[in-house]
């Protein structure tokens, strides 16, 4: 944080209140930026990676102001080598180093897939746990903006089948932060997933050092007629199509998964249990995705106090077109989710 | 080369080739799981690697690496049999049997593991001499590869960024003339490997890779430069595999009658010792020293238990345990 984050008391009193709430939210990104600033001052071992992360700060700032404070030893550029830097961070991490990696765009992680499904999330497990892999990989991923095909995909599905991996992904900056101060002191390997179109979203975000457990699920809202399990951008639509459902006399509950793998059953599965109404809302492709395991899950261990089959709210089964009222067509919204509600509401 | 160092490598030859031929023996009848792949007719380029690592040096073994490992162990006050029980899956291996041939790993002796796929840890190699330069430690991290890795874009994203970075990297580049079946002039743009690597701008070397003295020599010269601090090394070893492919044979008759006949790097080292007056009995009595020991492991490996079956789910991740059927 810097002094423009926190007035000092004097000069709150002399703000306006909406000017001075203003000044205390922060951005999705500044959050994650405040965040890599406290761990690099809390681990010495640890270290930033990536393309273009030094001088520049990343594609959207959020290593920003870490060069000038931490120097290039610990806060490295490198050339468009996916792959070399994920294995450096790995061979890193064997050594007890904790690296934090940056895949610009969460489409490139095809590049260094090798490096992350039989590398990284292996090497405990292979070798009997005598290597940790302490590392994080923060990459940009999700559509909305018209990034077309290989900057636009949710790609938590990719990673879904492979053991060993953490996936974390918040959606909100209080969160954001907390879980990335989580998965850096985490000693598992983290896929940290930031979806854009949160980027610019602004919270009030607590200054000081704190995490946000991983693996715990978060109720954004409390309800008791249906059950919406989201992550990312899915939660703030869903919370917005739970207002609107409230207008129609239909309490929604709606679970922030917050980390993807290992999530939490056991809050998805009560809640599940509770309503007995479920949806599941995902913006990558439906086959084999996140809302393919929840809705299976559900299924499976809360058979008989669902009213109804678990309604799935996905991303169509095609690539992301460039066009953005195509892609509006392909990526499912608010309207698809208070649509999903409706249905789920009448079992 | 002093002659007493000869014969200590000649020694670690002997047991490269006495565990590779009692694996290849025990792999027949059917103990041991999985794949095999041995370094016979490789050992002098291994014996000169582990002579020069230390243990706080990392290595990543290749496929055909058991010999390297053993010796790391032996050189290291480890336990070679652990090696060995671990390509029988057994409980006592170096890894619990979780890893077998391609992904033995035991890092108190440096050895930092195979990766099954080729050039994967070409560049985890990077991580580990990242850490070392940043921690200012005079360690020396080496991937051995062989000449199909060259192949790989981490080959070359990995020579490209221990060249930006100036990294303590010991590239060891078996050349032994195929990758599988694909020989090295068809699958790459030159046979010769450092001619490939030399727009890179670091040191390298192309070696005999069947001559002991100058495989040793050369390592130990790289080694030095890479301790120094003058960054990465890249050293090519020209040998040959002395096991065909799955399916059988397929080189010309006469090249394999060549390298196994004129060019057996144990015969070689031998035909020197005996030149510089090492009576026949004695280095006799190395190869059978060898032998008897690696049929000891290997009994050792036969007579292990099977992993604990609570392996199975034990550390998928540090922080989670993983449900059991």
């Amino acid at each position: 944080m810097t002094a423009a984050d926190t007035a000092t008391p004097k000069r709150t009193a002399r703000t306006p209140r909406k000017a001075r709430d203003r000044v205390r939210k922060v951005a999705f990104t500044r959050a994650l930026n405040d965040a890599l600033d406290l761990a690099m001052a809390k681990h010495d071992e640890m270290f930033v990676i990536g393309e273009d992360i030094a001088e520049m700060g990343g594609d959207f700032g959020v290593t920003k102001g870490l060069l000038a404070k931490y120097g290039p030893e610990r806060v490295r550029d490198t050339p468009l080598s996916e792959a070399a830097i994920i294995g450096t961070c790995a061979g890193a991490a064997m050594v007890g180093m904790r690296p934090v990696a940056e895949i610009m765009f969460a489409d490139f992680i095809a590049e260094c897939y090798d490096q992350v499904v039989n590398n990284v999330a292996k090497l405990h497990y292979m070798f009997d746990g005598q290597f940790k892999a302490p590392l994080v990989i923060r990459t940009a991923c999700g559509g909305g903006f018209g990034g077309g095909p290989h900057h636009s995909q949710s790609v938590e599905g990719w990673f879904l089948n492979v053991p060993g991996i953490v996936i974390v992904a918040p959606s909100n900056p209080i969160d954001a932060k907390g879980l990335l101060l989580a998965s850096i002191d985490s000693d598992d390997p983290v896929l940290f997933l930031e979806h854009k179109a949160l980027y610019r979203s602004r919270a009030e975000v607590p200054p000081e050092y704190y995490t946000t457990p991983l693996g715990a699920a978060a109720i954004a809202r409390e309800g008791t007629d249906v059950t919406v399990v989201a992550a990312m951008r899915m939660v703030p639509m869903a919370l917005d199509a739970a207002a609107k459902a409230a207008d129609d006399g239909i309490s929604v509950e709606v679970v922030d998964l917050r980390t993807i793998r290992p999530y939490d059953a056991a809050t998805v599965l009560a809640s599940a249990s509770k309503t007995g109404r479920v949806v599941v809302a995902n913006e990558a492709p439906r086959i084999g995705g996140l809302g393919a395991e929840l809705s299976a899950r559900i299924s499976e261990e809360c058979f008989s106090q669902l009213r109804g089959p678990v309604v799935r709210v996905d991303g169509l089964d095609t690539p992301i077109p460039f066009s953005v009222p195509l892609e509006d067509i392909v990526l499912p919204g608010t309207d698809d989710i208070a649509a999903a509600i409706a249905t789920a509401a009448q079992y | 080369m002093e002659t007493s160092t000869l014969l200590g490598l000649y020694r670690d030859m002997w047991l490269i080739r006495a565990f590779e031929q009692g694996l290849e023996r025990e792999f027949e009848k059917g103990n041991v799981p999985g794949m095999l792949h041995t370094g016979l007719g490789q050992e002098a380029t291994q014996a000169a690697l582990a002579w020069h690592l230390k243990a706080t040096d990392t290595f990543f073994p290749d496929h055909r690496c058991h010999g390297i490992n053993a010796l790391a162990q032996q050189r290291h006050g480890g336990d070679g049999e652990r090696v060995m029980a671990e390509l029988f899956g057994k409980a006592t291996g170096v890894c619990s049997g979780k890893g077998g041939s391609l992904h033995s790993a035991d890092p108190a002796v440096g050895n930092f593991g195979d990766n099954a796929v080729e050039g994967s840890y070409m560049a985890t190699v990077l991580g580990v001499a990242l850490a070392a330069k940043m921690r200012g430690q005079p360690n020396v991290a080496c991937a051995i590869i062989g000449d199909g890795t060259v192949g790989r874009g981490e080959f070359h994203e990995s020579l490209n960024m221990a060249a930006i970075w100036d990294l303590p990297v010991l590239y060891a580049c078996i050349n032994n003339g195929y990758a599988i079946s694909m020989p090295v002039g068809e699958g790459h743009a030159s046979a010769d490997i450092v001619d490939m690597v030399q727009g890179y701008g670091f040191s390298s070397q192309q070696v005999d890779g069947n001559d002991i003295v100058e495989a040793w020599t050369a390592v130990s010269s790289a080694v030095e430069h890479i301790r120094s601090g003058a960054g990465p090394y890249f050293l090519e070893f020209k040998t040959w595999r002395w096991q065909g492919i799955f399916a059988g044979e397929f080189r010309p008759e006469a090249e394999v009658k060549y390298w196994k006949e004129e060019r057996d790097p144990i015969m070689l080292a031998g035909e020197t010792l005996a030149g510089r007056g090492v009576a026949p009995n004695d280095l006799e009595a190395v190869e059978q020293e060898m032998t008897g020991l690696i049929e000891e492991w290997i009994a050792f490996a036969l007579e292990s238990p099977e992993p604990d079956p609570a392996k199975a789910t034990a550390d998928v991740y540090v922080g989670w345990e993983v449900d059991s059927r």
